[in-house]
């Protein structure tokens, strides 16, 4: 098997980087062999991801030294566009990359760039349509495509011009977990049945593990290649199945649901007391929020039709359902910016007054960052709401003290996404809506956002978070909504609700059954 | 939603330069107003989609502050009736030519454009198409951020107030054409290689609409430069504008989009 991918010896800084960002990076990725890069944000991922077609350093600038080849071709010696044959990219934010209007026109752009046949092209844009499922937008205007939607079109969009190496910047981070497991399949198809490269960055492990054969491991610009198990394994974090082997000693480390579910049956251990399952969360506070035969509908379309629903003080509900099941919508209807076609909302028994009663941290949080400084930004809705006090106990509460100085521009995604939090949090608002707070967050952060939201609920106040992530929801929530088609089909305790689901189940739940939902439980259960 | 049943982008064109070239021969306010018109109801019977309706009405709003800027000249010099009119009207003209173009931006894909670009002028067409794309881009995204700031309490309006609005919008706006440029670059853009997708089709409705777009701009010319009709009545003295019937007609065929090859019911 000869390299698709090879890096000697790569060190890369940015034109205004103090650091490194890649450091003497040796690495070779064979043809057709499916693999991931992990590790916590800032830590080299998406500069060698970018390096990998030439991005870096010919689009960016900077200090490079070493080489890269992609199928053989010198990536000094050939600008990004020489490599498009061979190579394409999707960045993590995949609207931005949209260049046409059509969904079917985009996805010929590559083809047409390269000169393919129009017979030709015409054949692979409707597989490509096939493969990923988006037969059904061809039509459609790029920018009025959901965040899942978005993502699979820019997929393949890159797919459609035929290249023998797919590098994919966090590809399922917008996905449902129905979703991110389809594009998983199709990528792992390309991998086996065509032979194809493919190499992608992803925080959410539980999603990928499972799927990739090789596994990149990157410290602080450093990289170190090897099997999932060897690489994952040396992680402080990992998928909920490994941290569990970890915390019980396991060997080897499982990686997946099946594995795990292997090594739980083969290790002499008492069996699990069944957990409790309780309907009612911890919901016996006050009302916070109430909805009653609330719709709400954009444009023509209704997205939520008659829902009832109680937000008691000291819950944490946790909104699920597919791309496109009205989960945002009902968080901007609870934070008074989208106004209902009927029904009532009503928050602390009043209408809900946004940045006051209740607050929300929208999907793309870099939208509301514009202070010089962390400590700035906080200080600003401080000063909105006219109030003198330090931004400090905010930034510690979200465990971004240490950040107080710096420029949310220079931040890494994850980070923002943090800073983004706690300003909106400094509101004060007894109701905190967060819409997909995950996106994008590597595990040490998302293990400060889960504590700085269960502050919140015990205090008294009450959280309200719309994810796709069914670990972070196993982790956090107390109460559980799942909505299809505009409908409630579920509201409970996390643990009933979760255990009864194919879709949403954390994988606790798939080894040991309803009621199991993070391995710190599982672990403390069977010590 | 946008079909291949669409009007061809060519005939946008014309109808475009048509109606601009009508609005430009002519300081008549009975023929501009109906212009007004008649781009009002091109517009709203072929509108792509809400940001896109969202520039139109910032078209419609600049095309309004033309005329009072145009007219508010005249109080820089002396003062008269004759002359205020006279400077009404080549607002009035002014402010046409903006609201053709307003609709021209609203119900056609300026990307659409770029696709059916000769390939030695698909470079420039796609700069174009870029720009173009630009306002209804960031009417979108000052919305969103508006909206984001109130739900921290920042309420955005007055001067004190900008850097909330604009630094995210502009910030996002930079990012979001970096990563455009940067994946155009990673799919072969400028690569030298082109070929076409599915050329869009000539629709009886597109020909229908470019053909009286025409017909509409040749009697215009034909009245400037034959000289039988006022295409700029008198200021000094004031006098009543005309109406000729030929060329209320011409205008009328402008109107032609609203009735063939319509998006919205």
């Amino acid at each position: 098997m000869s390299d698709a991918l090879r890096f000697d010896d790569v060190t890369f800084t940015y034109p205004e980087g103090a650091r490194p960002a890649i450091v003497a990076v040796d690495l070779a990725i064979d043809e057709g062999s499916f693999a991931l890069a992990v590790g916590p944000t800032g830590s080299g991922k998406s500069t060698l991801l970018r390096a990998a077609n030439g991005l870096v350093p010919q689009f960016t600038g900077g200090t490079f030294g070493g080489r890269v080849s992609v199928q053989g071709r010198d990536t000094l010696a050939h600008p990004p566009r020489r490599l498009a044959d061979v190579v394409a990219f999707v960045p993590q934010d995949p609207g931005a990359s949209f260049v046409l209007d059509r969904v079917e026109d985009e996805l010929a752009y590559g083809m047409e760039n390269l000169g393919v046949a129009p017979a030709h092209m015409r054949r692979r844009v409707e597989e490509t349509l096939d493969l990923l499922d988006i037969a059904a937008l061809r039509d459609r205007s790029v920018r009025t495509l959901s965040g899942g939607e978005r993502q699979r079109v820019a997929i393949a969009a890159a797919l459609a011009a035929g290249p023998r190496i797919l590098v994919l910047d966090e590809p399922t981070s917008q996905l449902d977990p129905q979703g991110a497991e389809d594009v998983m399949a199709a990528l792992q198809r390309l991998v086996h049945d065509h032979g194809m490269t493919v190499l992608l960055a992803e925080h959410r492990l539980e999603r990928v593990a499972g799927w990739v054969d090789v596994a990149i491991g990157f410290d602080r610009g450093r990289v170190s290649s090897g099997t999932p198990a060897d690489v994952i394994g040396h992680l402080a974090a990992g998928p909920p199945v490994t941290r569990l082997g970890r915390m019980l000693g396991w060997h080897p480390l499982p990686l997946t649901v099946r594995e795990a579910r292997g090594a739980a049956s083969a290790a002499p251990r008492p069996t699990l007391p069944p957990p409790v399952l309780s309907d009612t969360g911890d919901g016996d506070g006050s009302v916070v929020a109430q909805a009653r035969g609330l719709r709400a509908s954009y444009g023509e379309t209704t997205v939520l039709r008659d829902l009832d629903l109680d937000l008691r003080a000291g819950e944490v509900l946790a909104v699920m359902g597919r791309n496109g099941a009205g989960k945002s919508t009902l968080l901007r209807v609870l934070a008074g910016i989208h106004a209902p076609a009927g029904g009532r909302i009503r928050v602390l028994g009043e209408e809900p007054r946004p940045g006051t009663d209740v607050a929300l941290c929208p999907q793309e949080a870099d939208e509301l960052l514009f202070k010089d400084s962390v400590e700035q930004e906080v200080r600003a809705t401080l000063v909105a709401r006219g109030e003198t006090g330090a931004a400090a106990p905010w930034l510690a509460a979200l465990g971004i003290a240490g950040l107080a100085a710096r420029h949310p521009r220079d931040l890494s995604a994850g980070e923002r996404l943090l800073v983004a939090t706690a300003a909106v949090a400094a509101t004060g608002a007894p109701l905190l809506a967060l819409d997909e707070p995950t996106r994008g967050l590597d595990p040490a952060s998302k293990e400060r956002l889960i504590g700085f939201v269960r502050a919140h609920a015990t205090a008294g106040r009450a959280a309200i978070i719309a994810t796709h992530d069914v670990e972070l929801a196993a982790a956090v929530a107390t109460r559980v909504v799942i909505l299809a088609g505009g409908d409630v089909i579920a509201d409970g305790a996390p643990g009933p609700v979760l255990g009864d689901s194919r879709v949403f189940a954390p994988q606790m739940t798939r080894v040991f059954g309803p009621g199991w939902l993070t391995p710190e439980q599982v672990a403390g259960a069977l010590r | 939603m946008r079909d291949r049943r669409s009007v061809h982008p060519m005939a946008w064109i014309v109808w475009a330069t048509s109606a601009g070239f009508v609005a430009f021969v002519t300081t008549d306010p009975v023929y501009l107003f109906l212009l007004w018109a008649v781009s009002w109801f091109v517009y709203a019977s072929h509108r792509v989609d809400a940001d896109h309706a969202r520039s139109f009405r910032l078209f419609l709003t600049g095309a309004t502050i033309a005329v009072a800027l145009r007219t508010g000249l005249v109080f820089f010099g002396t003062v008269s009736a004759a002359n205020t009119t006279f400077s009404f009207l080549e607002g009035l003209r002014l402010g046409t030519i903006l609201v053709i173009f307003g609709t021209f931006n609203a119900v056609t894909d300026p990307f659409g454009l770029v696709r059916m670009a000769p390939r030695h002028l698909h470079e420039p067409a796609l700069a174009a198409a870029l720009a173009l794309s630009i306002a209804p881009r960031t009417v979108a995204g000052v919305g969103r951020v508006r909206e984001a700031q109130r739900m921290r309490g920042i309420r955005v309006h007055g001067a004190r107030a900008l850097p909330a609005l604009a630094v995210p919008v502009l910030e996002r706006g930079m990012e979001e054409a970096h990563t455009l440029a940067e994946s155009m670059d990673a799919r072969g853009h400028g690569a030298g290689r082109r070929s076409r997708y599915r050329p869009q089709p000539w629709t009886v409705a597109a020909i229908l609409i470019a053909a009286t777009a025409i017909v509409a701009a040749a009697t215009f010319l034909a009245a400037s430069a034959g000289g039988w009709a006022v295409l700029h009545p008198q200021t000094s003295p004031i006098t009543w504008p005309e109406a000729d019937p030929l060329l209320l007609a011409a205008i009328g065929l402008l109107a032609a989009p609203g009735f063939v090859g319509r998006t919205r019911p």
